[in-house]
């Protein structure tokens, strides 16, 4: 019991930082940033390429090393984050939701099949591995890396969500959320905090893809597609916009796929996740912690 | 050409009485305004009588036109040798081998002088392990004139070409894809060397029993060829009786966490943990039961049986996994020259399936041999006839099932990070 | 949402007259010419090859056609549109082979399965805002396909084969010819069918919806039930694709009905220019086709999908060959002449019965 919790918890964690990314894009454009989860394979296949052309790396080293890289990859796939939206998204600001998301489509497609032309479609094993002693903590076995991943993922999530709450960058970004054209007459660069919002949500999932790959060992060109749908739902559970709803619904989602998984085995596990999805959105589509939005015409 | 027949007429005028009634028919049921009318979708005559002409064309018989495909089996040139294998797609690694092996007979066989006078030429194609493609590719190879087909790989994307094939009259002999649903459809042109998922699982069951396991926990990742084997392995387990089926679950190929399953496997105890699915989620999976101190058994099916296993679970983690897996070059005793022909002619080392798509090119050659001919029925009985010719997994002969009459599985362990030989079941 | 209202109106803008070249491609007689075309393909390339892959081409058409509805015509974005396909091609399999029917016996089974998943897919989830709806669909094409790979009634991963070929009036229509020739006669009955749904009251609905679907309610149109049954007849062009699917490859199994295939039909909609008819259908042959001429480059052709996906969109947002909205000729002045036939306008008091 106690063990599923914390297996939940431990997969919630990843599912919540990815949420974030959209959580933000989509509360501040109402866009659904499709291409979301590939970034968090792309941040896995830089770290994959950095830590390779590094060589070997001696085992003591492995978590400074890793840090280092967990920084470098955030900062490159926030680029490609912005990078996309510039290119992408930008041009179509003003048009129907439809084009943006056929847009997001193709962007994932090309980062999916782009990595898998560049890297090979061979699944990769990541050079540097995180191991550690294991003990029991009422009745759960937790690792030491989980621990470590755990505490640098709760370390992301909460610096962001003060980021967002103390700084005048953060009160652009929940003035544009309110009101866009509010907040531009109110003299709110939008287009730069845009940008900045694309970057920091893309660098987080750049993140989750680093450590997912240090924790798991094996990275392939697909392994964003189910975890971004993943992501996608925990930010609907928690209410999409909603950056301490992001957090909430990765955890809950986390928690909802070990249960589920058990009572129902785990060849069911998706099928019920996004039973989940279509249940919350059909009976609350404003997730536990989201404000009902009206669709302004 | 045979594509013209009596028969058919009827149906190409059928198809140009359809064309010209379309618009009455229709236009009677769906215009109902007057707005509609304005909108006229009138036939133009000349497509009208066009269209009659091209059914009037047909039923002539004048074939001429058609520019004959499909009957390009020229009795000169080289013999085509047809093979649906992955090139693209998350299987094309495991095509590559494939295909060296193929190349490798085919080099080997051209070099003594052919079949029948004749040099053999392999027509690769593409089927990407997806059902659609695979169809394609197979119709491909059948309008380039092949005779016999040395292809197949996943089981899913092999089943829809075995229609075309039969159809084209052309012997398939699969050098991969196992599942006993290729074998149900008893086709007479079917025939397979690799060993089956039945008789994987019957070597797996004879280990656990020798092994003195009591208790076993069978996982797959929910494909044909992966089920098959858990199925299979959970039927004989329970004919058997004195070892317990402790667990059988799926987990879904191409995931990273797996901690679900390895949960119910530590729930289950059991003594072994056999997964049947592929390396890449089988070494995230005895890494996480490693982690979770996991203290049993692991074996895994042959689809794991990879150098990569053991990277993605680690070294030591990997270290004594079992596995079910039929002959490779490396457990066959005087098998290092072929191993030292393959590594020069293709700068890198053989894999999964090499040798069985080596062989399968070598039977093939064999049977038209027997046959003195490539003419689908007569390549057909030569390989039912076929009995004793040597192949890696020991002397041929096919069953009347048309699969191997011992799959030749024999039980490997990881040792110092590679698959050695550890038990024959002999 | 004022901004909508302005692209809405981008085709119109379109001030100067039609070249003689795109006046040619708006030409009436197109579809026939290319009836025709498909119907002299067999008589030029008769090769099992080619059979083959125009056959799956047709089919593909009617799968684009059929997400035309929904996509194009009522602007609901559907990423999981193959799940229809799997439905009707699971009916029709399961149930030809149970109960040894010919598998044209199996339409009506595959007509109330696919209608029943339009209702219960769309049911819910058309009340939803437009962005959650493609998530949602995108799950629900999972979800089909995972229970599929589940259940044993579905053969599992896989799958069914020995699904019989066409059967009419007791001739063999299986072999590659004749099945190519049945698919295009059905296709192009279908895909005029679509045409025609669009042009009717109902499509007239649909447009309005994608439009602007506030205006559309208040103008008395029942946006949930109009979008429902754009939804349940995407269903239905879905299912029969299956059929014919099953019919083709007489073996289906859950690797045909991923999301990778969504994509690919929606791109053949996007492409060929949302809401019209004959760009989808050229749309659908090039993306059918395009594959069998990149066989070589492996992975490399879906980047290139990709990319062309996001610059189509970039450039020219409302496909390469973009319909004309319907309403523009009736300003011209001379349609007018046309009279008001019943029906002939969105009333808000007949709209309201849709």
């Amino acid at each position: 019991m106690t063990q599923l919790i914390w297996n939940g918890l431990f997969v919630g964690s990843f599912y919540a930082l990815i949420a974030l990314g959209y959580s933000m894009v989509y509360g501040i454009i109402k866009l659904l940033n499709f291409a979301h989860g590939d970034i968090y394979m792309v941040g896995a296949f830089i770290g994959f390429a950095v830590l390779s052309s590094v060589g070997v790396i001696p085992a003591s080293m492995s978590i400074t090393a890793l840090l280092i890289v967990l920084l470098l990859t955030m900062i490159i796939t926030g680029g490609i984050g912005v990078g996309i939206e510039y290119l992408a998204y930008r041009p179509l600001r003003n048009s129907p939701r439809l084009a943006v998301l056929i847009t997001a489509v193709g962007a994932s497609f090309t980062l999916e099949y782009g990595v898998s032309a560049i890297a090979g479609p061979n699944p990769k094993v990541f050079p540097v591995r995180l191991e550690g002693e294991s003990f029991d903590f009422l009745g759960a076995r937790i690792s030491a890396p989980q621990i470590v991943l755990m505490v640098i993922a709760v370390v992301l999530m909460l610096s962001l969500n003060s980021y967002i709450q103390r700084t005048s960058m953060g009160r652009a970004m929940r003035a544009i959320a309110l009101d866009p054209k509010g907040a531009l007459l109110m003299g709110v660069n939008v287009n730069k905090i845009i940008t900045w919002t694309f970057f920091i949500g893309s660098a987080l999932a750049g993140a989750a893809g680093v450590m997912a790959g240090a924790y798991y060992g094996k990275i392939d060109f697909l392994m964003g597609f189910i975890i971004g749908l993943k992501a996608f739902t925990a930010a609907v559970i928690g209410g999409i916009g909603n950056i301490k709803g992001a957090m909430l619904g990765g955890l809950l989602l986390g928690l909802l796929e070990a249960f589920g998984s058990q009572w129902l085995g785990g060849q069911w596990r998706d099928v019920f996740t996004f039973g989940v999805l279509i249940a919350f959105l059909t009976l609350k589509p404003t997730g536990l912690l989201g404000e009902r939005v009206t669709e302004r015409v | 050409m045979s594509y013209f027949t009596h028969q058919d007429s009827v149906i190409y005028l059928t198809v140009a009485a359809v064309t010209v009634f379309v618009r009455r028919v229709f236009g009677l049921h769906v215009v109902t305004s007057k707005e509609m009318q304005t909108m006229k979708l009138r036939i133009p005559k000349v497509f009208a009588v066009g269209a009659v002409a091209a059914a009037m064309l047909a039923t002539t018989g004048c074939g001429g036109i058609l520019g004959g495909g499909g009957d390009k089996t020229a009795d000169s040139g080289p013999i085509k040798i047809a093979a649906v294998i992955p090139m693209s797609g998350s299987s094309a690694p495991t095509g590559v081998y494939m295909k060296n092996g193929m190349q490798l007979a085919v080099n080997e066989i051209n070099a003594k002088g052919g079949v029948l006078g004749r040099q053999l030429a392999l027509d690769l194609e593409d089927g990407a392990c997806d059902p659609t493609q695979a169809a394609a590719a197979a119709n491909k190879a059948v309008s380039n004139g092949a005779v016999i087909s040395v292809g197949g790989y996943c089981s899913g994307a092999t089943l829809p070409t075995l229609p075309i094939f039969s159809k084209a009259n052309i012997p398939m002999i699969i050098p991969a894809a196992n599942s006993q649903d290729l074998v149900n459809q008893k086709l007479p042109n079917v025939f397979l060397i690799n060993g089956t998922g039945v008789q994987q699982a019957a070597a797996a069951v004879k280990f656990m029993v020798k092994d003195g396991m009591k208790t076993v926990a069978l996982v797959d990742d929910n494909t044909s060829y992966s089920k098959d084997i858990a199925a299979e392995t959970k039927k004989d387990l329970a004919s058997e009786g004195s070892v317990k089926t402790a667990l059988a679950t799926s987990v879904t190929a191409g995931e990273s966490d797996y901690s679900s399953v390895v949960h119910d496997i530590m729930g289950a105890k059991p003594d072994m943990v056999y997964w049947t699915g592929y390396y890449q989620e089988g070494g995230l999976i005895i890494n996480q039961l490693k982690a979770a101190g996991y203290q049993g058994k692991i074996m895994v099916a042959d689809g794991s049986v990879d150098p990569s296993l053991v990277t993605i679970a680690g070294a030591a983690n990997a270290e004594g996994v079992l596995a079910t897996m039929t002959q490779t070059p490396d457990t066959i005793k005087g098998a290092e020259t072929w191993i030292a022909d393959y590594t020069k002619a293709f700068g890198a080392a053989p894999g999964p399936y090499s040798t069985q798509s080596y062989d399968a090119v070598r039977v093939a050659a064999e049977a038209m041999k027997q046959a003195k001919s490539t003419d689908g029925d007569a390549v057909t009985k030569a390989l039912t006839a076929i009995d004793g010719f040597q192949i890696f997994s020991g002397p041929l002969k096919f069953t009347p099932e048309h699969t191997l009459s011992n799959g030749g599985f024999q039980i490997l362990a990881v040792q110092g990070g590679k698959f050695v030989l550890k038990d024959t079941l002999n | 949402m004022s901004e909508n209202v302005d692209t809405s109106r981008a085709p119109r803008r379109i001030g100067k007259p039609a070249s003689r070249f795109s006046r040619l491609f708006e030409s009436k007689q197109l579809g026939w010419g290319a009836f025709v075309v498909a119907i002299v393909f067999p008589f030029i390339l008769a090769t099992p090859y080619a059979m083959n892959i125009g056959t799956t081409a047709v089919i593909f058409i009617l799968l684009a056609s059929g997400l035309n509805i929904v996509v194009g015509y009522c602007g609901l974005l559907d990423l999981g549109y193959i799940a229809f396909m799997a439905v009707g091609a699971y009916t029709s399999g399961i149930v030809s082979k149970a109960w040894d029917l010919p598998i044209l016996f199996t339409i009506p089974a595959v007509l109330v399965m696919c209608i029943l998943a339009g209702l219960i897919i769309g049911g819910p989830t058309l009340r939803l805002r437009s962005d959650y709806l493609a998530i949602v669909t995108l799950g629900f094409g999972e979800i089909i396909r995972l229970t599929a790979n589940n259940l044993s009634i579905t053969g599992g991963p896989s799958g069914i084969y020995g699904i019989p070929g066409i059967e009419l009036f007791g001739l063999k229509l299986s072999d590659s010819v004749p099945f190519y020739y049945f698919c295009v006669v059905v296709v192009s009955l279908l895909v005029l069918g679509s045409a025609r749904l669009g042009k009717s009251r109902l499509g007239r609905a649909w447009r309005f919806v994608r439009e602007d679907e506030d205006a559309a309610e208040a103008m008395g149109i029942h946006t949930y039930k109009v979008k429902l049954a754009a939804y349940i007849f995407g269903a239905m062009w879905g299912g029969l694709g299956g059929m014919l699917f099953a019919a083709h490859l007489s073996a289906i199994s859950p690797q045909s009905f991923v999301f990778l295939q969504s994509a690919l039909v929606l791109m053949a909609v996007v492409l060929g220019g949302m809401g019209n008819t004959r760009g989808v259908v050229v749309g659908a042959v090039a993306i059918s086709l395009l594959p069998e001429f990149l066989r070589d480059m492996g992975n490399l052709r879906y980047v290139i999908f990709g990319v062309v996906l996001v610059a189509v969109m970039v450039l020219r947002p409302q496909g390469f060959w973009p319909s004309r909205a319907f309403e523009v000729e009736r300003t011209d002045g001379e349609s007018e002449n046309a009279d008001p036939g019943p029906g002939d306008s969105v009333s808000p008091a007949k709209g309201g019965t849709l």
